[in-house]
């Protein structure tokens, strides 16, 4: 494959330039749009001798990555912008002592939150941290600037920051990918040397005042070397009407928008793939060429505000500019971009007409749309076991009936938020919060609160989260209840092991970690049941809900839908019984369409009675536990 | 490889449908298939929770000089593959023009919220007559239907690439994506896949 | 007589804390549930109308409207209901002696209506203590094993839904009055179309002045005692003025001024002493113990109670007429003091008013009322 173009997903791009940089070790925690690096070097692990991991949370996974990088391996550490929050405690420390073996971290963006619950910035840890930043525009470049990154962390003895973004990450282009060294490599930790020795002693970032100094000197040459770096580069004519200044995949965003507009001869790109810290000479080469600069980036207005602190410290050379970006407002402070908005900037700066389409068109178009493009909710997929599980708690807590609420965090299940779940998640923040707050929310009795909390989390963030804020809970006695929807996998990224399964990344045998012993361990009072039973869920909620003694934990133990073991596979073949069904003429007001709300149901206009789509049913069989009638039957062995 | 000659550059597709149906894999094989031609291929797509349920994307630029913008601009769809007919007009009122054309796999999935009676989905021919009014040539087939004849409901996306390759909008081979279901997915598959890209080609038509 | 839905009822009755509990929406369709003495609702509703609501003795309770469709004539100002008869009655010799409060003249009646065919079932209140639940009983045997006073009121027509949906047709009902009135509501608004639930063949009514909110009661007595231990409790008739408790360690006695504060705020508003929609009404007999006053109704209850003293259930005696007087008296109060707090607080409808209201009468009655004249 070697030398033909291909198409690669970037994140595929990434782990191709990994490779190619002779990494040897990788680990990281699963996150969306970050988890198919880790996956791709888990399945390349075998072929080029990597050793790669997913580790329990992403603090863990950059330690394990920098011991590679201190005993003389190559290492990588991938994971989404939040987990950077995670890692940084860390971070900061490495930062301050070095690495040795080249060391990159990916850290990978979702202006515009399509996977998150935040539109967080990672690059302001470059800043706050004092290490270099890159960011790729493209995948070629995705796959070659990883690559390089490894030099660099080299080159200066420190870690190296890799931002990418989803629309980079989860997009595909045309990659042509080099060679892969041989395995190899050996592994030695030195630490005979003096403190102060940073290739042979112990490794620490104290003492403070040496190894500070140190590592800005480390970031004074990276921004050497950035002056001439291939992947800053500028596109335009030599004295253009307005500089635009761009990083990531805006970059793309802005090649279409000046081709449609037709001004590619009126503006000038200068395209930066070392964002931080940024190269002075480079930056007031192309400074001078107009008075008019616009800054495209997503999220916060980190370039804006870096190029705008350069020209300020240059104003003498390069005279006073006009800026556009974020700050004054041309473009969004929130939200991903994508063409049309870079286009709109560009065209009103411009003074330029733009229309993508007939008027006529538009008109229609328009017209057409809210009759018919009602949004899809989200929802939990048919067959998932969270639909019957908050079907459950939500019964619990109305039979409880003193307004008790339920704190949530990070997996499929904050879909619990919406309707799919009942609207049942009162708080949603970070992966384990709900379990730390409904710790919190448990000890306000003594100042009245008479509502009963409940937490809920899934099984890879019990493990990556949860586990400190329950034995919190149970420390302090909190009157709270954590629900563990265990389904057996980390299902909303795909799958990936965690420290409860029966095999690692690499697919090896693991110890699982049993998330019930854990609790028991605890002293914690450890309740497990089947979601799918609905009444003995239940009942099971009810009772937490009722004492109020401590800290207890339900595990709701059942795998998910779209797990490997169960996709594709019915355990009931479902179906209604018209006799049965009495439709709009039952009491119930058609309780399993209108609120348990299945996809896997329909209402039939023309029977007014219920129905089973058999191309979305997944036969999980719950919902014959919903209907009043027994009208919906099941039968194994489908 | 010389590059296929295409009729725009780049030549802008969307496959559209719900989280759940396979959007994902027609893409990557179709993005595969158009690459062994020798030709640049762009696809954005999202996922995660956005799969769950949820309206889904993938944007294919097509091109024979370069990477594009893995988002396409407003208003400039050549043509939509949608796997499900709601989503194909919600594709068209954002992206569509008066040469856009479009297949619709014809078979609905109602939202839950049209499940759970607060919204209503539209009538057939309602929504044919509102796809009509957005492309310049439009293919409404039932995918779905004839892939759970061929024993699953996935097999749709094979259906739809097939009725795409019909249209002779994009070199998309026989031989070219027989290669490509042989890489993707073994062997042991090639045969059905086949009789499913088979069947989207006779639904078109030559 | 309106009817509306499930939301109207958590307007009208859940939300202004009217609901005693009594079961009647509950296991008609899956959204009503009684749990820890009180209804709640699992999920939202928004059906236009619905038995829940017109079934329910607390949504608005058409006096005038259930006494022409049920009796034939208005709903008088005075008088306790109808009826053939006032007795003194007790258990008969073919009933053992059990733990009755006062005679044990339901046990008797019930256990008649069983032998004599005329029900399959009969829906009473059992459980021990704090623990009430309401118990379909088969059997004389069933029927003594609940035997015994409770004062809180148990989902009782909870029980009757579920023995109609499960095929028992004709089923007993032992009732308080607001039971008694959700049941007459049932007689009056019949609604065949959605199921078997319905009215009860019989309908042994309770005197009562007032009931203990459950959850309410629970809590003070937790105070004082261990829950687990209690064994029974009683109010004595006056002068006692107390609610004793028995327990393992002995008994306990308790002032009723310091539990008035757990009585619903439903009981403010009711207008019935002695279960006046019931067929016959069974309460102390104060003076007398050992024995129950018993109202009979209507024919029905007649003939059960000939039928009853015929095959030794019963034993019955004239009832002084003093004592009538007496409970007629009482029965008058009630009345006056509910229809007075409905008017009192705006939840008392005449003709002509259309927003939804606690109580509606004629509107002589309506007109006496607002003049004080009911008394």
């Amino acid at each position: 494959m070697e030398g033909q173009r291909l198409t690669m997903m970037g994140n595929q791009a990434i782990t191709q330039g990994a490779l190619e940089a002779g990494v040897r070790v990788a680990a990281g925690y699963p996150g969306t749009p970050s988890s198919e690096i880790i996956q791709n070097l888990a399945g390349a692990a075998d072929e080029h001798g990597l050793y790669v991991e997913w580790s329990i949370n992403e603090k863990v996974s950059l330690e394990v990555a920098a011991a590679a990088s201190l005993a003389g391996l190559r290492s990588l550490c991938a994971m989404k912008q939040n987990g950077v929050n995670v890692a940084s405690d860390f971070l900061l420390h490495l930062a301050g002592s070095g690495v040795r073996a080249g060391m990159v971290l990916v850290h990978c963006d979702d202006p515009g939150a399509l996977s998150s619950v935040n539109e967080g910035e990672s690059r302001h840890f470059a800043r706050m941290l004092e290490l270099p930043l890159l960011e790729p525009s493209d995948f070629q470049e995705a796959k070659d600037m990883t690559k390089w990154a490894f030099e660099l962390s080299e080159e200066i003895g420190n870690l190296v920051m890799l931002r990418s973004v989803t629309r980079l990450s989860h997009a595909s282009g045309g990659v042509v990918p080099g060679p892969i060294p041989a395995p190899g490599g050996q592994a030695r930790f030195d630490h005979h040397g003096s403190p102060r020795d940073l290739r042979h002693g112990p490794v620490s970032s104290a003492p403070v005042g040496y190894k500070h100094r140190l590592q800005q000197e480390k970031l004074k040459r990276a921004v050497e070397l950035f002056e001439d770096s291939p992947f800053n580069s500028y596109v335009g004519p030599e004295s253009p009407e307005l500089l635009v200044i761009t990083s990531s995949i805006c970059n793309l965003y802005v090649k279409e928008a000046l081709a449609l507009l037709d001004a590619r001869d009126r503006v000038g790109v200068l395209k930066l793939g070392t964002t931080w810290p940024l190269p002075p000479k480079l930056l007031q080469r192309h400074l001078q060429r107009c008075e008019q600069v616009l800054v495209v980036e997503e999220v916060i207005p980190f370039l804006e505000e870096n190029v705008k602190i350069a020209a300020a410290e240059m104003a003498g050379e390069i005279g006073a500019k006009k800026f556009f970006g974020k700050r004054e407002g041309t473009l969004p402070a929130q939200g991903e971009l994508n063409p049309d908005l870079v286009l709109k900037a560009l065209a009103g700066i411009l003074d330029l007409p733009y229309q993508a389409r007939p008027a006529q068109y538009d008109r229609l178009a328009q017209e057409l749309a809210p009759q018919a493009t009602q949004d899809r909710e989200l929802a939990f997929c048919p067959g998932c076991p969270h639909r019957a599980s908050f079907w459950s708690l939500k019964e619990a807590l109305a039979l409880d009936d003193r307004d008790g609420f339920i704190c949530g965090d990070i997996g499929c299940y904050s879909l619990a938020m919406r309707p799919s779940g009942y609207g049942l998640l009162k708080t949603l923040h970070a992966m384990g919060s709900g379990a730390g707050m409904a710790s919190g929310f448990g000890q306000l009795g003594r100042f009245g609160m008479d509502q009963p909390v409940m937490a809920v989390s899934g099984d890879s963030t019990f493990y990556h989260a949860v586990i400190p804020a329950l034995i919190n809970a149970v420390h302090q006695k909190s009157p709270m209840s954590l629900v563990v929807l265990d389904n057996s996998g980390t299902a909303m990224t795909g799958f990936q092991p965690h420290p409860g399964t029966e095999a690692n990344a690499l697919g090896q045998p693991v110890p699982p970690v049993d998330i019930e012993a854990i609790c028991r361990s605890l002293g914690a009072e450890v309740t497990v049941c089947d979601p799918f039973d609905l009444k003995a869920t239940q009942a099971a909620a009810v009772g937490l809900l009722a004492d109020q003694s401590t800290a207890k934990v339900l595990i709701l133990r059942q795998l998910c839908a779209l797990s490997p073991q169960r996709k594709g596979t019915k355990p009931y073949e479902v179906r209604v019984d018209p006799e049965k069904c009495l439709g709009d003429q039952c009491g119930c007001n058609r309780l399993c369409t209108r609120v348990f709300g299945c996809p896997g149901l329909a209402w039939e206009k023309e029977s007014g009675k219920a129905r089973i789509d058999e191309v979305i049913c997944a036969g999980c069989g719950v919902c014959a536990s919903v209907c009043p009638q027994g009208a919906i039957i099941i039968s194994e062995g489908a | 490889m010389a590059a296929a000659k295409l009729m725009h550059d780049p030549y802008n597709l969307i496959i559209t449908g719900v989280g759940g149906q396979g959007n994902v894999l027609a893409s990557r094989m179709l993005g595969n298939v158009l690459t062994s031609q020798g030709l640049w291929v762009t696809i954005g797509e999202t996922f995660g929770a956005s799969q769950r349920g949820g309206s889904v994307m993938s944007h294919l630029r097509v091109s024979e000089q370069g990477s594009w913008s893995p988002q396409i601009p407003a208003g400039k769809a050549h043509m939509v593959l949608a796997l499900e007919p709601l989503e194909a007009l919600r594709v068209l009122v954002k992206y569509g023009n008066p040469r856009a054309k479009a297949i619709v796999n014809s078979r609905p999935i109602l939202p839950v919220a049209a499940i759970a009676g607060r919204t209503s989905y539209p009538a057939t021919e309602e929504l044919e007559g509102m796809l009509a009014q957005l492309t310049a040539q439009r293919w409404s087939i039932p995918a779905t239907d004839r892939a759970m004849k061929l024993g699953a409901s996935i097999f749709a996306n094979i259906i739809m690439i097939g009725a795409l390759a019909a249209t002779g909008d994009l070199p998309v081979s026989r031989e070219a994506f027989e290669a490509e279901l042989r890489r993707a997915l073994g062997h042991a598959k090639v045969a059905v896949n086949l009789e499913a890209y088979d069947l989207g080609v006779a639904m078109v038509g030559q | 007589m309106i009817t509306r839905g499930p939301r109207q009822l958590l307007a009208e009755v859940q939300q202004p804390g009217l609901c005693i509990g009594c079961g009647s929406c509950v296991e008609l369709c899956p959204y009503f549930r009684s749990h820890g003495g009180k209804t709640v609702m699992l999920h939202d509703c928004d059906l236009a109308e619905g038995r829940c609501h017109a079934w329910c003795p607390k949504t608005e309770l058409d006096l005038e409207g259930l006494a022409q469709t049920l009796w034939g004539r208005p709903y008088p100002a005075q008088g306790m209901g109808p009826h053939l008869a006032v007795v003194a009655a007790k258990a008969g010799p073919r009933l053992e002696s059990g733990s009755y409060q006062g005679g044990g003249t339901v046990s008797a009646l019930v256990c008649a209506a069983l032998d004599e065919g005329l029900v399959q079932g009969a829906v009473l209140t059992g459980g021990q203590g704090l623990q009430t639940a309401p118990r379909l009983a088969a059997t004389p045997e069933e029927v003594i094993a609940c035997a015994g006073s409770r004062f809180t009121a148990a989902p009782t027509l909870a029980a009757l839904n579920r023995a109609q949906a499960q095929g028992c047709g004709s089923v007993a009902v032992v009732a308080t009055p607001c039971q008694a009135a959700a049941l007459a509501q049932r007689r009056a608004k019949p609604w065949p179309q959605r199921g078997a639930a319905g009215p009860a063949e019989l309908v042994i009514g309770l005197f009562c002045n007032w009931s203990l909110d459950p959850q309410g009661l629970a809590s003070f007595l937790a105070q004082r005692v261990e829950p687990r231990e209690i064994r029974s409790m009683d109010i004595p008739p006056p002068p006692a003025g107390v609610l004793k408790v028995e327990t393992g360690q002995g008994s306990l006695e308790i002032p009723l001024d310091e539990i008035r504060g757990l009585i619903p705020p439903a009981c403010g508003l009711c207008p019935d002493m002695t279960s006046e929609w019931a067929d016959l009404a069974v309460g102390m007999y104060e003076g007398r113990p050992g024995w129950n006053t018993l109202v009979v109704r209507n024919e029905k209850a007649r003939a059960l109670t000939e039928a009853a003293v015929e095959k030794g259930w019963l034993v019955m005696e004239k009832f002084p007429a003093a004592n009538q007087e007496h409970l007629l008296q009482a029965a008058q109060g009630k009345r006056s003091r509910g229809l007075s707090a409905a008017l009192a607080q705006g939840l008392l409808g005449g003709p002509g008013d259309d927003q939804p209201k606690a109580l509606r009468v004629g509107s002589e009655l309506y007109k006496a009322v607002e003049n004080g004249e009911v008394a």
